[in-house]
């Protein structure tokens, strides 16, 4: 594989377009438990594909399956021609497959620290030359830390590039997760739960840097979320898991009056009391979000999540304005 | 930021002061020095293991044991009988070479079990050492060879050199030995710790998970995380085997792996300058309580026999209170320590500040970036 390019010119690999993701009737099993059961859908070179689902729907272990994490039971992931299943997960990053995680993991040290170790696929030097601080070595970080602060400044971390990580706000410590793997260039980026915990203002500033850098630099996103405004707003296509299977899939107009997303969402109207139950004899931690989620689907006739707070409103209104982006 | 003094000026302060003890001081007090910058050595080694890497070594000995044995039977009789700057160089990678090979078991265990792992290397490399008698010179060691480069010879008289007045014996000598060692060792550790490679360290420590997300070969950097820091103790071993004139079994046990993760401790993990402070610490309390048992309370003379504290035990429990006072009120060390003194005594830090941070996020959306 050639060496990408690493100093500024043109951001990323604008002109080549990513390869389509494609997961194949994959299925995982944890002794018994079928977290994953035939799961198909495929992610459109530059589109933002949503996964959905209620909690314990299996959206996690099919992240951890796309990054090597896992290695599914049956089942195929391609990326392009390249098979990404039985891959380690650094060489699936070194394909150009980047993410990030529900909670978040960054390393001890400032920003740039974290966003250089994104930077790592990219780079050459090995332990000798970076000892011995061979020339090669010294220009290679350079023109890797200038592009890593592009990146920051892309993703509005400009500011606190030389801030110890410890030291930032909940909501900047999840965009430089966003922003590390936007340093490994990808081709297709994972997000699990970029915006959850965040407060209106995060949320609508995080929205609009996965819109910025889609827009940018043409990467295929697949987005993992509850906030259901943010997946109506950012989403071409979305899938829904319910259970480890697909029960639904399309856009996300379609997806939003599916009847089963609804009774996943919702519960089956009319027998309130036996549907509630029903959940009930599965884990708790997936019957209570369960209800979470049902509880605020209700309010906000399943279009945000989570509080219509003024910025919830003021982001669905954005979504209905603007259309779809790109 | 202004009132800051250039680094370059500090460097070369600390350079100067780091050459003056030679014409001043004598040879035990240069002694303890050159103990104590090969600890030094080590310890920067084992921090970019467990400091860095997050590996628990406890064979840090036996790896020091390569590189001082390495050197005294290569440069030595019987032996190859290389030169003896040929023979200090391969010595290290010698020490390199046994990290290596062990090296299926340092990518793939992780933490406190590699600690349990490398255990067997000290009690192999000692046996080796007791038994293995052509080689080691069995309970008994080995003399160490002088070491002589070009020429100079790093003893008392060969050829007789007197500097300001000061006739340079081989402690003299090898002070500078040892401190260029030291520099070179400094620099290239802190240039490991910049860099990539350091930077795939830290973050497989944090979470080999992200790491691994992120394109870090983990089993890969964690063995040569291995091979590096065994390289360090090697170089460390050659060092203390030509300050001792002597190398024995007995000296490279388990004990010595322990100083060494109480140098790393004491000094604050993950960081060059703590793992030399704590190094200096760890070496020189005992060398200086036994200087002074005669002056010091509670302390008897070495060799007595009356039942009271002999001054290496002495310093063992010192440092031991020490670990654990730092484990309690300094769990970054010396280095955490010296970092909370300097941000106390400057003024208001001129960083953004960040305490307004949370109340500007709503502007901040707004703000455009740099």
């Amino acid at each position: 594989m050639s060496l990408r390019p690493t100093t500024g010119t043109t951001p990323g690999r604008l002109p080549a377009a990513p390869p389509p993701l494609r997961v194949r009737d994959v299925t995982v099993r944890f002794a018994g438990l079928t977290a994953l059961d035939e799961v198909s859908f495929t992610v459109a070179p530059g589109s933002v594909h949503a996964l959905i689902g209620p909690n314990g729907a299996g959206k996690s272990t099919c992240f951890n399956v796309l990054s090597g994490l896992y290695r599914p039971s049956s089942g195929q992931v391609l990326l392009g021609d390249e098979t990404l299943t039985g891959r380690a997960p650094h060489r699936i990053a070194a394909l150009g497959v980047a993410r990030t995680f529900q909670n978040i993991v960054t390393t001890e040290g400032t920003v740039a620290d974290n966003l250089m170790v994104g930077r790592h696929v990219l780079s050459r030097a090995g332990f000798a030359s970076t000892a011995l601080r061979l020339p090669r070595a010294v220009r290679e970080q350079r023109a890797h830390l200038a592009r890593a602060r592009e990146i920051a400044e892309l993703t509005g971390l400009a500011a606190r590039f030389d801030t110890p990580v410890a030291l930032l706000s909940y909501g900047d410590r999840k965009r430089v997760e966003l922003a590390r793997a936007l340093c490994l260039e990808p081709r297709v980026l994972l997000l699990d739960e970029p915006v959850a915990g965040m407060n209106g203002a995060e949320r609508a500033r995080t929205a609009e840097v996965i819109d910025t850098v889609r827009a940018e630099l043409g990467l295929s996103v697949l987005l993992v979320e509850h906030d259901m405004g943010l997946v109506m707003r950012l989403a071409d296509e979305v899938t829904v898991l319910d259970f480890g299977r697909r029960i639904a899939h399309g856009t996300p107009d379609e997806v939003r009056r599916h009847p089963e997303v609804l009774r996943a969402y919702l519960g089956t109207p009319g027998e309130d009391a036996p549907g509630e139950d029903v959940p009930g004899e599965d884990t708790p931690a997936r019957d209570a979000g369960t209800r979470g989620t049902t509880a605020q689907g209700t309010t906000a006739q399943g279009t945000t999540a989570q509080g219509t707070t003024a910025q919830g409103t003021a982001l669905e209104e954005a979504t209905d304005s603007e259309g779809d982006p790109v | 930021m202004s009132e800051r003094i250039p680094k370059g000026a500090v460097v070369l302060l600390a350079a100067l002061l780091l050459c003056a003890p030679p014409f001043y001081l004598d040879a035990f007090w240069l002694r303890i020095g050159l103990f104590s910058m090969a600890a030094a050595i080590g310890a920067v080694g084992l921090g970019l293991l467990t400091g860095t890497a997050g590996q628990l070594s406890l064979g840090h000995a036996f790896f020091l044991a390569v590189g001082a044995y390495g050197y005294t039977w290569l440069a030595g009789e019987p032996g190859p009988g290389l030169p003896t700057g040929l023979a200090a160089l391969l010595a290290v990678l010698l020490a390199g070479a046994a990290g290596g090979l062990f090296s299926p078991v340092a990518g793939r265990v992780r933490g406190i079990y590699l600690g349990v792992a490398t255990l067997a290397l000290v009690f192999l490399g000692h046996h080796v050492l007791l038994t293995a008698d052509s080689v080691t010179g069995g309970f008994n060691g080995r003399s160490v060879p002088p070491l002589s480069i070009g020429g100079f010879s790093f003893t008392d008289d060969d050829p007789g050199l007197v500097l300001l007045g000061v006739p340079f014996g081989a402690e003299e000598r090898l002070w500078f030995l040892g401190l260029a060692l030291l520099a070179g060792t400094w620099w290239t550790a802190r240039g490991l710790l910049r860099g990539r490679p350091g930077r795939a360290l830290a973050a497989l420590r944090d979470s080999e998970t992200a790491a691994a997300v992120m394109g870090v070969d983990i089993a890969r950097h964690r063995s040569a995380a291995f091979v590096v820091s065994s390289m360090y103790a090697g170089l460390a071993g050659v060092l203390l085997a030509l300050a001792f004139r002597r190398v024995v079994p007995d000296y490279f046990g388990l004990a010595l792996s322990v100083d060494y993760l109480a140098m790393i401790v004491i000094g604050g993990l993950g960081s060059v300058a703590g793992a030399a402070a704590g190094a200096v610490f760890v070496t020189a309390l005992p060398l200086l309580m036994t200087r002074y048992a005669d002056q010091l309370p509670l302390v008897t003379a070495p060799g007595t026999t009356d039942g009271g504290v002999g001054p290496t035990e002495a310093a063992r429990y010192l440092y031991g209170a020490a670990i654990v006072l730092i484990l309690l009120y300094a769990p970054d060390g010396l280095r955490g320590l010296v970092r909370r003194v300097r941000t106390r005594l400057r003024p208001a830090p001129p960083a953004p500040a960040p305490a307004t941070r949370p109340s500007a996020s709503a502007l901040r959306t707004k703000e455009p970036t740099p």
